[in-house]
């Protein structure tokens, strides 16, 4: 379907790759909602989509579970077509929808009896790591939105696939379940299981995401370890404070200008303000501790994935990262 | 049953117990009315009821009022709902093939129409007395692909209404001229000739013709079989391709 860099094509399936996205176009109507997208998950990773509504994740992971069939590029999940192999592939993936739901007079017990593709016996214990215990014979109906989204994840780690794909997992849970989901997606990260996640929720991205890929427009901007993506695409690091000593707040500010990884400086009447790259926290901390004038008030903004996603969606498109990709990979074959 | 398919019916078929519009519609509706009607005309045979009981006439009439409350009330409101509420999209992410749910609506279908046709004999037996088959192949024929085409005429509609309430609306919209004037109101005798000739196109009509007829040995029915063979093959297979999903 697709006769972009067929080398790197090879190169992407010879390795110990889960997912192969080259090229992928689809469009609903006349509206394209997923323009070229190369993407590829490894084994045992969790990579996260991140990106404004209408970026056209969900429709990417669509087509990768092969729930919709690609206008033009190629797709490979687990070695298989999606469109054309979804009934074998099907079993090997567990999926976590954004907007569905199931029957509303179905019980939680039967939900797991009819989603578990052997009978494991993970159902049970799946239920109790999730707080769902006690709610076995409760009505789909009867389930807060929390329960909900609890189920729809016992049902997409039933019968253990090899590839998790969760569109807005956490989606509706309160603080404390959404750190039980967490610690579960890293036990799945410690088992091995590759993680796709599909998120709003940019807090999940950064806790659990080994990689990112920022989506806008059907288009991938770019892509890469959270970190990576706050140092290449979030506004500076802040750090605020109270000047005590007014005599010699012009020489600590003086100081502070030449000190590393510091960007500027600016004074405002009492209170002076730090701005410059994560590594000028510490070495402004220090400064401080040095001139004996360590402020009460100090407060520090550390840059977040947010910032970064919001710098990247406000800002020109970026080039696509996968021809970098696809180099590492052809390098790779050498 | 370990089959994605077995598990899946098994599944549907509890729902469909606990489904207040089917246990409305299915069970409840057809036993009443033709407990009412069957004992509004009398039990002395009458012109109108082609020289019949008029009690067994509607006994042997309102098979079909089960079938079309099963092919034009329940299913295209079940079907539509789950394709609103995207709970075919789970089904299939979960991997159960696409034919997979269409068959099982299929047969849940086919075992109301069973169950509920069963309870209404049950009933009417002893209160007005079950009429003898004359020719019960041909009863059995009528009954089968009548259940055939409107199961497959749910499953259609289903696929093709855009929500449960726009399925609720025209599926009540299809089943009470349907009932009214092909199986369980006035006999076609008592009906103006207009109105007899707009019941004589329905298809409902068709069905209960190939079904009563041959049960009260008021006619063989063989024109109404073979339009309920029609409509139960062209129907199965329009179903088939829209239940494609």
């Amino acid at each position: 379907m697709c006769s972009r860099r067929p080398t790197a094509i090879v190169a992407a399936m010879l390795t110990n790759n889960v997912v192969t996205v080259r090229g992928l176009q689809k469009c609903y109507g006349r509206r394209k909602v997923v323009d070229g997208v190369d993407l590829d998950v490894l084994e045992g990773e969790v990579v996260g989509l991140i990106g404004a509504n209408g970026a056209g994740k969900t429709t990417t992971v669509e087509c990768i579970q092969g729930l919709r069939r690609p206008d033009a590029g190629m797709l490979r999940v687990l070695g298989l077509d999606p469109a054309r192999d979804a009934e074998r592939l099907r079993p090997l993936i567990g999926s976590q929808l954004q907007d569905s739901a199931l029957p509303d007079r179905l019980r939680v017990a039967e939900a797991v009896e009819l989603f578990s593709p052997r009978r494991t016996g993970d159902g049970e214990a799946l239920l109790e790591q999730f707080g769902l215990g006690e709610r076995r014979r409760s009505a789909f109906a009867s389930l807060s939105g929390g329960e909900r989204q609890r189920l729809f994840l016992v049902l997409a780690l039933l019968g253990r696939p090899r590839l998790v794909i969760l569109d807005e997992l956490t989606q509706g849970l309160d603080p404390s379940v959404r750190r039980n989901v967490w610690a579960a997606v890293s036990q799945l990260r410690n088992e091995g299981t590759t993680v796709l996640l599909v998120t709003h929720e940019l807090g999940d991205a950064e806790a659990l995401c080994d990689r990112v890929v920022a989506m806008r427009a059907g288009r991938i901007l770019d892509s890469g370890p959270p970190a990576e993506l706050v140092d290449r695409h979030a506004r500076r690091a802040t750090i605020r404070f109270g000047l005590q000593d007014v005599a010699a707040s012009d020489a600590l500010l003086e100081e502070l200008r030449d000190v590393a990884g510091v960007d500027l400086v600016e004074r405002d009447g009492q209170r002076a303000t730090v701005y410059g790259d994560r590594s000028a926290i510490a070495h402004v901390g220090a400064a401080l501790v040095r001139n004996c004038s360590v402020p009460a008030d100090l407060s520090v903004q550390i840059p977040t994935l947010e910032d970064a996603l919001l710098d990247l969606l406000d800002g020109p498109e970026a080039p696509l990262p996968s021809d970098n990709h696809d180099q590492r990979l052809i390098g790779a074959m050498r | 049953m370990t089959t994605s398919f077995g598990r899946l019916l098994k599944v549907e078929l509890k729902l469909m117990l606990r489904d207040p519009l089917v246990l409305t519609f299915v069970f409840v509706f057809p036993v009443l009315t033709m407990l009412i009607i069957g004992g509004s005309f009398g039990t002395k045979p009458q012109p109108s009821f082609a020289n019949v009981n008029p009690a067994h006439w509607y006994v042997a009439s309102y098979l079909t009022v089960v079938i079309a409350a099963t092919g034009l009330v329940m299913l295209p409101v079940h079907l539509a709902s789950y394709r609103e509420r995207g709970v075919l999209r789970r089904f299939a992410a979960a991997g159960f093939p696409r034919w997979s749910f269409a068959l099982a609506q299929l047969v849940v279908g086919l075992v109301a129409v069973a169950t509920a046709s069963t309870v209404e004999l049950g009933v009417a037996a002893p209160v007005y007395g079950i009429p003898a088959l004359h020719e019960l192949w041909r009863v059995a024929l009528g009954i089968g692909l009548g259940a055939v085409a409107f199961v497959s005429i749910g499953v259609l509609l289903g696929t093709l209404l855009p929500s449960a309430r726009a399925a609720q609306a025209v599926g009540l919209l299809l089943f009470f001229p349907s009932f009214l004037l092909g199986a369980g109101g006035p006999p076609p005798d008592a009906l103006p000739h207009a109105m007899r000739s707009i019941a004589n196109l329905l298809p409902l009509s068709q069905v209960t013709a190939a079904i009563r007829d041959p049960w009260l040995g008021t006619g063989p029915g063989s024109a109404s079989l073979i339009a309920v063979a029609i409509l139960a093959a062209a129907s199965t297979v329009l179903a088939a391709r829209r239940a494609r999903l």
